[in-house]
């Protein structure tokens, strides 16, 4: 039956095409040339500018002046005795972890709502999922109008709910503007961390939990060593991803503070950004994107390494 | 039956209780989640309708209309603005990325999936670590590039560029799809005479052409969403992108002109969202890389 399927469309292959076809017909062959064009945009749009931007931390190149001699360890030196930099870079650690375990924990509240069986929910998933759902520059540029220093309507609400007379400038000091920035960062991601989970976790077999629900286990018993050992593989490349993501994102900070209060709220990415493409110090710029590059490869490659001997299990 | 009405009926007054409280939590946890997550979006639309008399009048509760609702800021957009500008622009280049996407994928995907070679599994995860590769790690030396390419200010040097993360993350999604494939069909092609590229072109890729929308789709709107490579590489109003313009260019100086900015904002986000509404699960899945069925 699929043999005749496959007869009847294969007989319409006209003479050259058929020779092409025979050319490309061993195996390898075949995979070299299909991969050959994917793999060939890479090396050049990724691969070639990623050898560049490791030139340019050892070198004094310009926006003025991209061709530029050796410096050696200068630019690192540099940035290393930068102030702003190194407050970016605790930042950066800052933002990152304190949203990721927001996201955790409040994404696996959010999972096991929307897991139970009730009217609406579908409709109730389609609106949590709006803030994953539209462009990140758009709901950083929402979340700037919602706290601007006049007529913010957050401290419009606080000040009628009695929470506060007057309401800081969100984005105008230190603490305020990084409570805002890990905000609007929890915002945007929740919503992927509690699909993730949902997913995860609605795959987990029922009858291993009933199983253990008899054994007496306690739900924070059956979440840690039934449903988190299965699902850690998902959990494990959602981790990454978001890790990444909210490492390396400039966007939020430099859409709602800039950096500011005086540089305090910089992350290293948008610290990159001001320095090498506003101020125009390449070499400066590339080794602060740069400077967190090897953590972040051997962070992907452990993750990557325990995923794999989990799935092979 | 009968058992069961009784031993509802034994039940204490206090287990209902506890039920409508677990309820009436449940509710109130839920619309927490859901408020937090759509007022932006409230926010968005009543800044949109709203009179800037209104907008701008401190007297007023900010949460609701006091003069009736004008689409004078959406006016605006359009007619003081390059807004129909950065439209066309986001379809031009749009259409350009999809199309390398598209031409460069599906090969890729095809064999990644379907064939063994050597180093072809190394091959699948070094596209996927690819998508890894964050745009603040590019910027710099990529700018330098587009200017060796001539697209210094040039919307076009984002249809080059785009395609550096549309490709690894549209190459895992169809990889899926080209999996779920079964594999006896190109089999008996082949017995029957077909070639490799017969079996591809005549066998797989009509039964797949759900997976190719797909990534055409979220081809189009990771390139109209992006915003770093855009803000670096483009900065005259009429060559910037639909989501670059609206954040950038209703900002004269110090005034915000918040009216239209919330109304650009909302005219990205609607289709955008919709289109992702529709396609989580699969967004999750091309993301995750089917690290779970």
């Amino acid at each position: 039956m699929v043999a005749e399927f496959a007869r009847s469309r294969s007989l319409g292959l006209g003479g050259t095409g058929a020779r092409i076809g025979h050319l490309l017909d061993g195996e390898r062959i075949f995979g070299y040339v299909l991969v050959a064009p994917a793999v060939a945009y890479i090396l050049l749009l990724v691969g070639y500018p990623f050898a560049i931007a490791v030139w340019f931390t050892v070198s004094n190149a310009t926006t003025a002046r991209p061709i530029a001699e050796f410096t050696g360890l200068t630019n690192l030196l540099a940035v290393l005795d930068d102030d702003i930099f190194r407050r970016a870079l605790a930042n950066t650690f800052i933002f990152t972890i304190t949203s990721q375990a927001l996201q955790m924990v409040l994404g696996t509240i959010l999972a096991f709502l929307l897991l139970q069986n009730f009217r609406g929910r579908r409709i109730a998933r389609a609106l949590i999922m709006i803030p994953f759902t539209i462009p990140i520059a758009i709901g950083a540029m929402a979340w700037t109008w919602m706290l601007n220093p006049t007529y913010s309507v957050i401290n419009w609400m606080g000040v009628h709910a009695g929470l506060f007379t007057e309401g800081p400038n969100w984005l105008g000091e230190e603490y305020p503007a990084m409570i805002s920035i890990i905000i609007v960062n929890v915002w945007r991601n929740l919503p992927f961390s509690a699909v993730v989970l949902t997913a995860g976790i609605s795959a987990v077999p029922q009858e291993i939990l009933e199983a253990a629900h008899l054994d007496g286990a306690n739900w924070w018993v059956r979440w840690r060593k039934v449903i988190v050992p299965i699902i850690a593989p998902i959990l494990y490349i959602a981790l990454l991803f978001s890790l990444v993501f909210t490492f390396t994102d400039m966007t939020v900070v430099w859409l709602m503070t800039r950096g500011n209060p005086v540089g305090e709220t910089h992350v290293i990415a948008s610290y990159a950004f001001q320095t090498g493409v506003v101020a125009g110090s390449l070499g400066r710029g590339a080794t602060m994107s740069l400077f967190l590059f090897p953590v972040l490869l051997v962070g992907a490659i452990l993750l990557l390494r325990n995923l794999k001997a989990r799935t092979i299990d | 039956m009968a058992v069961l009405a009784q031993r509802n009926v034994s039940h204490s007054s206090g287990y209902r209780l506890r039920k409508v409280r677990n309820k009436v939590l449940f509710w109130a946890v839920l619309a927490l989640f859901i408020v937090f997550a759509c007022f932006p979006v409230y926010w968005m639309f009543i800044t949109t309708f709203k009179e800037v008399n209104d907008l701008y009048n401190l007297q007023n509760n900010p949460l609701f209309f006091h003069l009736p609702p004008t689409l004078d800021q959406v006016r605006y957009l359009f007619e003081k603005t390059n807004f129909s500008i950065w439209v066309e622009n986001t379809a031009e280049v749009g259409f350009v990325v999809v199309l390398i996407t598209v031409l460069v994928c599906v090969p890729a995907a095809y064999v990644l999936a379907r064939s063994r070679f050597p180093g072809s599994g190394g091959l699948s995860m070094g596209i996927f670590l690819t998508y890894l590769v964050p745009p603040t790690l590019l910027f710099l030396p990529l700018s330098q590039l587009v200017a060796g390419f001539g697209l210094v200010n040039s919307k076009w040097s984002l249809a080059l560029v785009y395609p550096t993360f549309t490709i690894p993350f549209c190459t895992w999604l169809l990889m899926g799809f080209f999996k779920n494939v079964p594999k006896e069909i190109t089999e008996a092609a082949r017995v029957d005479g077909c070639s490799r590229l017969g079996a591809m072109f005549r066998i797989v890729l009509p039964v797949s052409v759900p997976g190719i929308l797909t990534i055409v789709i979220f081809a189009f709107t990771l390139a109209m969403q992006e915003y770093v490579y855009a803000l670096t590489f483009v900065s005259s109003s009429d060559e910037k992108m639909i989501t670059l313009g609206v954040v950038t260019d209703l900002i004269r100086g110090d005034v915000f002109f918040w009216g239209s900015l919330m109304a650009g904002a909302l005219i990205v986000s609607i289709p955008v969202a919709i289109v992702y509404n529709l396609f989580m699960d699969t967004f999750v899945r091309g993301i995750t890389g089917g690290a779970l069925k």
